[in-house]
């Protein structure tokens, strides 16, 4: 099998800090902090009340004919929105010789959402004895159900809006490892244009669970914070005082192509992916494996791949959620992949200021990794006010920092075990 | 890397025939269906009354001792994942910390990729719940957030991620390797294999269960299906007849449930402990079609070009392939779509090259139908038996392939096996015979 050199020529985003990747990189140097109370449902009763959501969004910003994508889902809205300027961004628009044949689609996107007031009413008008009365409900169901509210909820449908968009005839994959699903996508969307399956891949993520079932699954779970008396201070990754995650919306898409290709149509490399790991912790569905080796194994799988040694990471975008378990568990990780250097790698957690965008972190994430290498800067981890013995590594709390950045890494860990690390570069 | 070569050593396969290869096997060979007018719930005032449905069936049986607490927190969807691993690793004699004292398996080189579905919530579980969140007879948020959440266990959400079918089998049988879960509908199950045969040809892992399960036999699925237009209802009465992949009189489909979860594994690792090899992956494609997001026109999801990519990255040529293992709805706009793709990629040779659709046998399972088909493939090969299309009598204008209703003992080197989705995606692998 040949061995193809990947690279990233385009990017966008739609997330709670900023609905384009320059807005979003001086709000994460700003310390800016999303979290606020949720407006897209009353939340005023639930254990938590408070989300980092995208806001003031319409697609008909972003695209000429947004009507065509009118069925589309909240988070397939957003996908579409970062799709446009990462394609824009690469050049894709008016480079006639794309080969769509050639062209595919390999996203971590979530499901869509329910259509809330219909399911519920449907569950509350065809209710008999204590369960769904079946001659009643098929006939309120589909009195009440529209056939595109219900198709979009597949989560395979974010990857046909884009392929429809930009015509993507090739490999089309979803992928949903929960809080992992993006930046898997990503390693695996590598893997297809290493091993020439596709030239060319929009990749990255999607997702939006802030709406009632969301929150009502991740307060049942106890594992958001309900710091609803100090919102925008409430997602504290590595802080003692974190009391868990902050559910956040967005959508962060990449186009990747071979180096090949990109240097042949002059394209700008904004950075090269070099190392993919994944690993499954293979212990609980509740809880990451108290020892972190699931994720030291995504890691180390990631610098095999990447032929590249712990000393050569310049910084690592950590998956730091603000849970309890979850900073404790990837420091220690980080310690077993990293051995001895681990206390000299800067660690930051964008979800300290994002929250946390869930199936479209890791590619958000991974953009702030490429915007660290071409300004050679280091983000932040805000609110980090109170270290946590057990998490006692650099996690460059509350102040932004000037270095030396050729090498990232970027971690995801998913609900359920997947662990999913990629390493990038610049490129000359 | 170049040396190394994929084997499919283990079939573990739940269906509406029943659990393990050998039911559904039979049933298939021998002609005989496994759709009927389903109970797993009323079907009171359903426009489609038929299904394929598991009966008899629990997981409980698929897990170790110490993890049967968990079968509580699984949809019926990672039941069949999980009982479908279970069921293919001991079909490969593979010996994994979920089936014996004794693992003969790295864990660290055993990889897991589970494709599913959007895997509906039990509507009588959240039923319960909501109508405790009513005032004056109408649902409030207010009360929601206030006590009607507190009526769901707490682990309500982890029962319906789709990840959790590969999760549960990770955490069961140990494997900390490569895992992944791949969500694009019915195309779920032949992309997870050539994605987990990749992770075999770069070195990620040795072995790796791989597949897809699900099952849409419930009110969401049902409505849903009806809304799209693709159940049959026109033979609630005659429900054995009712799904006819290609025929003159097909008429729409019904839905199946099923797990088809295979055991790829290093051909070298598998020779030297001289395992049954049923064939070899030696292809593997995947394309879409860019017009699918008008969900109301019947798409086959751009499968030509899947099917030529997957031939083309075996290396071989359309006149290679021996048997063709389709899809097979049995939806009269996506059996036309179907056809038209096949005959784009291997030209006029589909009229002659022996074909099947199994979907006539157990309905559509959706993500479960590619592993499922995937494992019959392996099977047909092995056993050098094209198996039957169920219900076919004629070709429907626009669908002549070369079906039967007949099994047919055939010489086959190589099958092409392909699937695609609503939404638009497709996938396809070629299965290589065995050298012996």
């Amino acid at each position: 099998m040949n061995h193809r050199r990947v690279v990233i020529t385009g990017m966008g985003t739609i997330n709670p800090l900023g609905h384009s990747v320059e807005d979003t990189w001086q709000a994460i140097l700003g310390g800016k902090l999303a979290p606020s109370t949720i407006e897209l449902f009353d939340a005023s009763t639930f254990p938590t009340t408070f989300a980092a959501q995208v806001k003031n969004f319409d697609l008909a910003d972003h695209m000429e004919d947004a009507e065509k994508h009118c069925h589309a889902g909240r988070h397939c809205k957003f996908a579409l929105a970062a799709a446009v300027q990462a394609w824009k961004q690469a050049g894709m628009d008016n480079w006639a010789d794309l080969d769509h044949s050639r062209t595919g689609v390999y996203l971590g996107s979530g499901e869509g959402s329910l259509d809330f007031d219909n399911f519920v009413s449907l569950l509350i008008d065809a209710w008999k004895d204590g369960q769904v009365d079946t001659d009643k409900w098929p006939i309120l169901a589909k009195e009440r159900m529209e056939l595109y509210r219900e198709v979009e909820q597949e989560s395979n449908m974010v990857v046909a809006h884009l392929a429809a968009e930009f015509n993507a005839q090739g490999p089309a994959y979803n992928v949903l490892t929960a809080c992992a699903a993006s930046t898997q996508a990503i390693g695996e969307a590598v893997m297809q244009i290493r091993y020439g399956f596709a030239d060319t891949v929009i990749t990255g993520g999607a997702h939006s669970m802030v709406h009632p079932f969301g929150l009502t699954g991740f307060n049942r779970l106890t594992a958001l914070s309900t710091r609803n008396d100090d919102i925008p201070s409430s997602s504290r990754p590595f802080d003692l005082t974190r009391d868990g995650f902050v559910l956040g919306e967005g959508a962060s898409i990449l186009i990747m192509e071979t180096y090949e290709q990109a240097k042949a149509r002059g394209a700008k490399i904004l950075a090269e992916i070099v190392g993919y790991g994944a690993s499954a912790d293979a212990f609980r569905i509740t809880d990451q494996d108290p020892e972190g080796d699931g994720a030291a194994t995504s890691m180390r799988a990631a610098f095999a791949d990447a032929n590249l040694q712990p000393t050569d990471i310049d910084y690592i975008s950590a998956h730091g959620t603000g849970t309890n378990q979850n900073d404790q568990v990837e420091t220690l990780a980080i310690k077993a992949a990293f051995g001895d250097h681990a206390p000299n790698v800067p660690i930051s957690s964008a979800k300290s200021m994002l929250g946390h965008l869930i199936a479209a972190a890791g590619a958000t994430e991974l953009i702030t990794c490429v915007l660290a290498m071409r300004d050679q800067i280091l983000p932040q981890t805000a609110n980090l006010n109170t270290p946590d013995p057990d998490c006692d590594l650099d996690y460059i709390p509350n102040k932004s920092r000037k270095a030396e950045v050729n090498i990232c890494m970027s971690n995801s860990m998913g609900f359920g075990g997947q662990n999913n690390s990629l390493i990038l570069t610049t490129t000359e | 890397m170049a040396d190394r070569r994929v084997a499919i050593t283990g079939l573990g396969v739940v269906t509406p025939a029943g659990v393990g290869i050998e039911d559904t096997w039979n049933l298939i060979v021998e002609g005989r269906k496994a759709i009927r007018q389903f109970d797993v719930f009323d079907p009171g005032k359903f426009d489609c009354r038929i299904g394929g449905q598991i009966d008899d069936f629990s997981a409980r049986k698929f897990v170790p001792k110490n993890y049967r607490k968990a079968v509580k927190v699984m949809a019926r969807d990672i039941e069949l994942a999980v009982a479908g691993a279970d069921l293919a690793f001991i079909d490969a004699g593979i010996t994994t910390k979920g089936i014996g004292e004794q693992p003969d398996i790295d864990s660290k080189r055993l990889g897991c990729n589970i494709g599913a579905g959007l895997i509906c919530t039990d509507l009588n579980e959240l039923g319960q719940a909501v109508n405790t969140a009513l005032v004056d007879g109408k649902f409030s948020l207010k009360a929601w957030g206030e006590h009607g959440i507190t009526n769901l266990t707490p682990l309500w959400l982890l029962k319906y991620l789709p990840n959790m079918l590969s999760c549960h089998v990770t955490i069961i049988h140990g494997a900390e390797g490569p895992s992944n879960c791949i969500t694009c509908g019915d195309a779920s199950g032949h992309l997870a294999a050539g994605e987990s045969a990749l992770y075999i040809l770069r070195g990620a892992a040795d072995v790796v269960v791989c597949g897809a399960a699900e099952s849409k036999l419930n009110p969401m699925g049902l409505l849903r299906q009806g809304l799209l237009g693709r159940l049959c209802t026109s033979r609630n009465d005659a429900p054995a007849e009712a799904v006819r992949p290609f025929d003159t009189s097909h008429d729409g489909t019904a839905i199946g449930e099923g797990g088809g979860l295979i055991i790829l594994e290093e051909l070298g690792r598998a020779q030297q402990r001289n395992a049954r090899v049923y064939a070899e992956l030696v292809g593997f494609g995947a394309a879409c079609d860019p017009e699918a997001i008008n969900v109301e026109r019947p798409t086959a999801g751009n499968l030509g070009l899947a099917i030529k990519n997957a031939i083309a990255s075996a290396g071989l040529t359309p006149a290679d392939i021996d048997g063709i293992i389709t899809y097979g709805t049995g939806v009269p706009g996506e059996d036309l779509a179907e056809v038209a793709e096949w005959k784009s990629a291997l030209g006029d040779a589909v009229a002659t090259i022996p074909a099947a659709s199994i979907t006539g046998a157990l309905g559509t399972m959706f993500a479960g139908s590619g592993g499922v088909q995937l494992a019959v493939a392996a099977k047909a090969l092995h056993e050098q038996i094209m198996p039957p299309t169920v219900n076919f009598t004629a070709a429907a204008e626009g669908c002549e392939m070369n079906f039967s209703s007949q099994a047919r003992p055939t010489e086959m080197k190589t099958i092409v096996a392909g699937v695609f989705t609503v939404g638009g995606q497709s996938g396809a692998c070629v299965l290589k015979k065995a050298e012996v």
